[in-house]
C-alpha cells in the first residue's frame, strides 16, 4: 500500500480540531477517522494483483534510434483502476515517461507507450511494471510490482554503411574490369562464350570450340567464395574509450561494413568475438542473412576487462578453419599486448592464411603530437610522438610476418579496412 | 486509446510549462495553508482580547465592569474592590456572608490561592486559570469553547431567571460529582458550572463578555451576572495587581502550553509521519544496471607526459621529438624507412636536410642529434627548429 499527501493534509487539519476542541477522545476520533478513510480507500481501490499485462512492439533498435514498447493494461475486476504506472526500464534503455496516470474502466484496456532511445549497445529488459492504484477519495494505494518481460536488443549503429555504396560501385568496377581477364591468379573460371575481335586468342577454349565449331573464349572473374574470418578482440584494450566510444564499437562498425561488402562480393564471411573464451560466433550463415546476424551477434558483447588470451584464440580459429582464409583480426596495436601476445603465434596462422590488423588509432594522440606552445604541451607531444613510434615499431614487426595493417582513426578504419580488402581482392590475394 | 500524456521524448519543457506544473502540483498545498492562516487569523480575532482594564470593576471602557458594579451597589449590595488575595480574604473572614468574585486569575500565584481558598464565603470564578480551578472548584475542568448564546437549559435559578446569555468564544468546562451545569456548548462543555465546595457554593463562568460594559446590556447578560453576586452582605471584586517578579514560582514552557496545543503538536506529529511514509514509498523498485567502464585510450599517453613534466625531463621529450621529426623527415626525403633509426644514416640525413632547406648542416645536426636539452626553454626552442626544418622540407 501506499498513502497519499492528502491524508497528510487531513492529519493537519485534524490539529486543527484539537486547538478547537481539546481531549484525548478528540485525537482518537480525528485519528480513528483518517485510519477509516484510509481503510475504506484501500478496499475500494481498483485491484492490481487481477490486471492483465500485455506487451507489443519493438524487439530491435539501432542504437541511436528510437523504439516504442507498448503496455496493453487489462482490467478485469468489478472496479474502476485509477492508477499511476511507471514501466521500469534499465537508465541506460532510456525509456520515457517515467510515469504514467491511467483510468480504466472495468472490463476495459489501456494502451500505454513507452519510448526507448538507448544509450548504450546490448539487451534491455524491462524490469517491473509498478502500478500504484488510489482509491476513490485519493487517500490511499493498493500497489504492486508487476512482472511484464521484454526485450530489447539494442544493435550497433553501424554508422559507417554510409560508405557501402560507394564501397559496392568500386566492386562492381573491380569485377566488371576483369570479367574478360586473361587467367591468372585469384581469379576463377567463369563462363564460356564466343570470340569477339580484341579478346586475347590465349583465352581461346579449344576443346569447347572443336565441340561446337565456333571459337569460344573462356572468360575469368575474381575469386569468388573465398572465406573470410572476422576476430573481434574483446579484451581490455578494446574497452578504451577512443573519442567518446569504446574502442570495441569502432571495431564492431568496421566489422560490420567489411561484411556487408564481403557477402555482396560473394564471400563467406563468419565471425568470432574472443577474449579468453569465445564471446560471438557467427558461422556458415547465407551470404543474405549474414549481416543481421552479425549484427544480432554483436548487440550484447561488452569489453572484458582482462587481458585477451592471443594463444586460445589462434587454436580455436585453426581448429574452426581448415581452408585457407582472411582473418581479419580486429585489435589494437598495443605494444605489449601484440609483443608478447600475437606476436611468437603469428607464423602459425600466416602459414596457412592471409592476416589483416586492424587498429582503431586515437585521435587525441595525434592532437597531443601537434601540441606546441608551452613546455607543457611539448611534454605532451613527446609523449604522443613516444606512443606513434611504439605503434610504428609494432605495425613494422607485424609486416614482417607479411601481415597487412590497418591503422586509422575511429572515423576512416571502417572505410580503410574496406579499401585494404578491395585491394586485396583485386591483387587476387584471397 | 493512448494514456499517455507527457510531451514528447526529447522537446524540453518551457519556462511556462516547467511554472504551471510546479503551480499545477503545489496549488492543493497553498490552498491549505492559506486555509489555515485564515482559519488562525479568524480564531484570534473572535477571542476575547484581555486589556489592563479587562473585568476591572473601576473602569468605565467598553472591557470594564464598573456598569455591573455600580448597579450591584445601586441594588444595595456594596462592592468592595480590592487587588490582594490577603485583602480580600480578610474582608471575607470578617464577614463571611459575602461573595468573592475573583477575575482576572491568571495574575494570582500559588500562595494568593492557598490564602483564598482558607477564606470562609461563596465564590464566583470568572473565566479561572488551570491553577485556579484545581485550587478553588476542584473536579472542574477546561473542556473547550463555546460560540453563540445558548440557553441555560438547566434548573440553577440565578441562570433559568436570565434565560439566554452571551458565550461567544467563552470557555467550557466539565465537572465530575455534583455540581449544577448550565449553558451546554453542544459537545458536552457547559459554559456555568456551580458546585458546592467545602459547605459554600462555588460558581465558574466561562464567558467574561458576560460581564463587560460593552455587552452588558445584551441578552440576559446582565441578569445573569446580577443573578450570580447578588443577595450577599457584600461582593469583594478581587482584581488581582499583577504579582511581583519571581513570586509566581518556575513555569516550564510546556505548562503554559494550553492542552489543545499539546494535542495539535501530537496530531502534527502523527500527520509528519503519514507524509514521510506518502514520501517514502518509491513507485517501484530502483533499476540497478551494470555501467560499463570508461578509460580513455589516451590515458596512458596523457601519464606518460604528466610523468615527463613533473621530472622535467627534458632529455627524454626531446629524444621522442627528434625520434618522429627523423621518421617523417626520411619518409618526406624518400629514404628507406629504417634510416631514421639508424645512427650510420645520420650525416646522409643532415646533409639531405640541409640542402633541402638551406640552413647549415651544423644548425641541422644539432637539432637533429646534438645534446639533448637541458630545461624547458631548451625543449621549446629546440622543438621550434623541428618544426621548421619540417615545413621548409614539406615544401621544398
Amino acid at each position: 500500500m501506499a498513502l497519499t499527501g492528502r491524508t497528510g493534509l487531513l492529519a493537519v487539519l485534524g490539529a486543527v480540531v484539537l486547538v478547537i476542541v481539546p481531549s484525548w477522545w478528540t485525537l482518537l476520533a480525528v485519528d480513528g477517522v483518517i485510519v477509516a478513510l484510509v481503510v475504506a480507500d484501500l478496499v475500494l481501490a481498483g485491484n492490481v494483483r487481477r490486471l492483465r499485462l500485455h506487451r507489443s512492439g519493438d524487439t530491435n533498435v539501432r542504437l541511436g534510434e528510437e523504439a516504442t514498447v507498448a503496455l496493453i493494461v487489462e482490467n478485469p475486476g468489478p472496479r474502476r483502476l485509477r492508477a499511476r504506472l511507471r514501466d521500469a526500464w534499465p537508465p541506460s534503455a532510456g525509456s520515457s515517461p517515467r510515469t504514467v496516470t491511467v483510468t480504466i474502466p472495468p472490463g476495459e484496456r489501456r494502451r500505454v507507450e513507452t519510448r526507448l532511445v538507448p544509450t548504450r549497445r546490448g539487451d534491455r529488459a524491462a524490469v517491473a511494471v509498478t502500478v500504484r492504484s488510489y482509491g476513490p477519495l485519493g487517500l490511499a494505494a493498493r500497489q504492486l510490482n508487476r512482472a511484464a518481460p521484454w526485450t530489447v536488443r539494442v544493435l550497433p549503429a553501424f554508422p559507417s554503411r554510409r560508405h557501402l555504396p560507394a564501397k559496392l560501385a568500386r566492386l562492381r568496377e573491380l569485377t566488371g574490369q576483369h570479367v574478360a581477364l586473361i587467367r591468372g591468379q585469384g581469379t576463377e573460371f567463369d563462363s564460356l562464350r564466343e570470340y569477339v575481335d580484341g579478346d586475347d586468342v590465349r583465352s581461346i577454349d579449344w576443346r569447347a570450340t572443336a565441340r561446337r565449331g565456333d571459337v569460344v573464349v573462356r572468360t575469368w572473374r575474381p575469386e569468388r567464395d573465398r572465406r573470410i574470418y572476422l576476430v573481434l578482440d574483446t579484451g581490455r584494450t578494446a574497452a578504451g574509450r577512443v573519442g567518446d566510444i569504446p574502442r570495441l564499437d569502432c571495431s564492431m562498425d568496421a566489422a560490420l561494413l567489411l561484411g556487408a561488402l564481403a557477402s555482396r562480393a560473394g564471400d563467406r564471411v563468419d565471425l568470432l568475438a574472443y577474449d579468453r573464451r569465445v564471446r560471438a560466433r557467427v558461422e556458415g550463415v547465407s551470404r543474405t542473412e549474414v549481416l543481421t546476424a552479425m549484427v544480432r551477434a554483436m548487440a550484447p558483447l561488452e569489453p572484458e576487462l582482462i587481458e585477451a588470451d592471443a594463444a586460445g584464440m589462434v587454436s580455436t580459429l585453426l581448429s574452426r578453419v581448415r581452408q585457407r582464409c582472411l582473418v581479419v583480426l580486429l585489435t589494437d596495436l598495443n605494444t605489449t599486448a601484440i609483443e608478447e601476445g600475437l606476436l611468437p603465434l603469428l607464423p602459425q596462422l600466416t602459414a596457412k592464411h592471409l592476416v589483416v590488423v586492424a587498429a582503431v588509432s586515437d585521435p587525441r594522440v595525434t592532437e597531443m603530437a601537434a601540441a606546441r606552445g608551452d613546455a607543457a604541451a611539448l611534454y605532451d607531444a613527446a609523449a604522443a610522438e613516444r606512443a606513434r613510434a611504439d605503434r610504428r615499431r609494432v605495425t613494422v614487426e607485424l609486416r614482417k610476418y607479411g601481415v597487412e595493417v590497418v591503422d586509422a582513426p575511429p572515423d576512416e578504419i571502417a572505410p580503410a579496412l574496406a579499401d585494404a580488402y578491395l585491394s586485396l581482392k583485386a591483387a587476387g590475394r584471397l | 486509446m493512448t494514456a499517455l500524456q507527457a510531451p514528447p521524448v526529447g522537446e524540453p519543457a518551457t519556462a511556462g510549462q516547467v511554472a504551471r506544473r510546479r503551480w499545477r502540483r503545489s496549488r492543493g498545498i497553498l490552498v491549505a495553508v492559506l486555509a489555515l492562516l485564515v482559519l488562525g487569523v479568524l480564531l484570534a480575532l473572535m477571542r476575547p482580547r484581555t486589556g489592563s482594564e479587562t473585568l476591572d470593576p473601576d473602569s468605565p471602557g467598553q472591557q470594564g465592569a464598573r456598569a455591573l458594579a455600580e448597579i450591584t451597589r445601586r441594588h444595595g449590595t456594596p462592592v468592595t474592590v480590592v487587588h490582594r488575595a490577603s485583602d480580600a480574604a480578610d474582608r471575607l473572614r470578617a464577614q463571611p456572608d459575602s461573595v468573592l468574585v475573583v477575575v482576572r486569575s491568571e495574575r494570582l500565584v500559588a500562595a494568593d490561592l492557598t490564602t483564598l481558598r482558607g477564606a470562609p464565603g461563596d465564590r464566583l470564578l470568572v473565566t479561572p486559570s488551570s491553577e485556579t480551578l484545581t485550587a478553588l472548584a476542584p473536579g472542574v475542568e477546561a473542556a473547550g469553547s463555546a460560540w453563540g448564546v445558548p440557553e441555560p437549559g438547566c434548573t440553577l435559578p440565578a441562570a433559568a431567571y436570565a434565560g439566554d446569555a452571551d458565550f461567544l468564544g467563552a470557555t467550557t468546562y466539565k465537572a465530575r460529582g455534583e455540581a449544577t451545569q448550565c449553558y451546554f456548548d453542544g459537545l458536552g462543555g457547559a459554559g456555568l458550572v456551580q458546585l458546592p465546595v467545602g459547605g459554600a457554593t462555588v460558581t465558574v463562568l466561562g464567558s467574561s463578555r458576560a460581564l463587560m460594559n460593552e455587552h452588558l446590556a445584551e441578552h440576559g447578560n446582565a441578569a445573569l451576572a446580577m443573578n450570580l453576586i447578588e443577595g450577599r452582605a457584600r461582593v469583594v471584586w478581587l482584581m488581582p495587581d499583577l504579582p511581583a517578579p519571581g513570586s509566581g514560582g518556575h513555569k516550564s514552557f510546556a505548562e503554559l502550553l494550553p492542552f489543545g496545543v499539546k494535542l495539535a503538536v501530537l496530531q502534527i506529529v502523527i500527520a509528519v509521519v503519514l507524509v514521510a511514509l506518502w514520501r517514502s514509498r518509491r513507485l517501484g523498485p530502483v533499476v540497478v544496471e551494470p555501467l560499463p567502464v570508461v578509460v580513455r585510450s589516451a590515458e596512458a599517453v596523457e601519464g606518460r607526459a604528466r610523468l615527463y613534466r613533473s621530472r622535467r625531463a627534458a632529455d627524454r621529450a626531446a629524444e621522442a621529438l627528434r625520434a618522429g621529426a627523423l621518421e617523417r623527415l626520411t619518409a618526406l626525403l624518400g629514404m628507406p624507412r629504417s634510416a631514421a633509426s639508424d645512427p650510420a644514416m645520420a650525416a646522409e640525413i643532415v646533409a639531405a636536410v640541409a640542402a633541402h632547406t638551406g640552413r647549415e648542416q651544423a644548425v641541422v645536426g644539432a637539432a637533429l642529434y646534438g645534446p639533448p636539452p637541458v630545461d624547458d626553454a631548451g625543449l621549446v626552442s629546440l622543438a621550434g627548429v623541428l618544426d621548421d626544418l619540417e615545413r621548409l622540407v614539406r615544401n621544398s
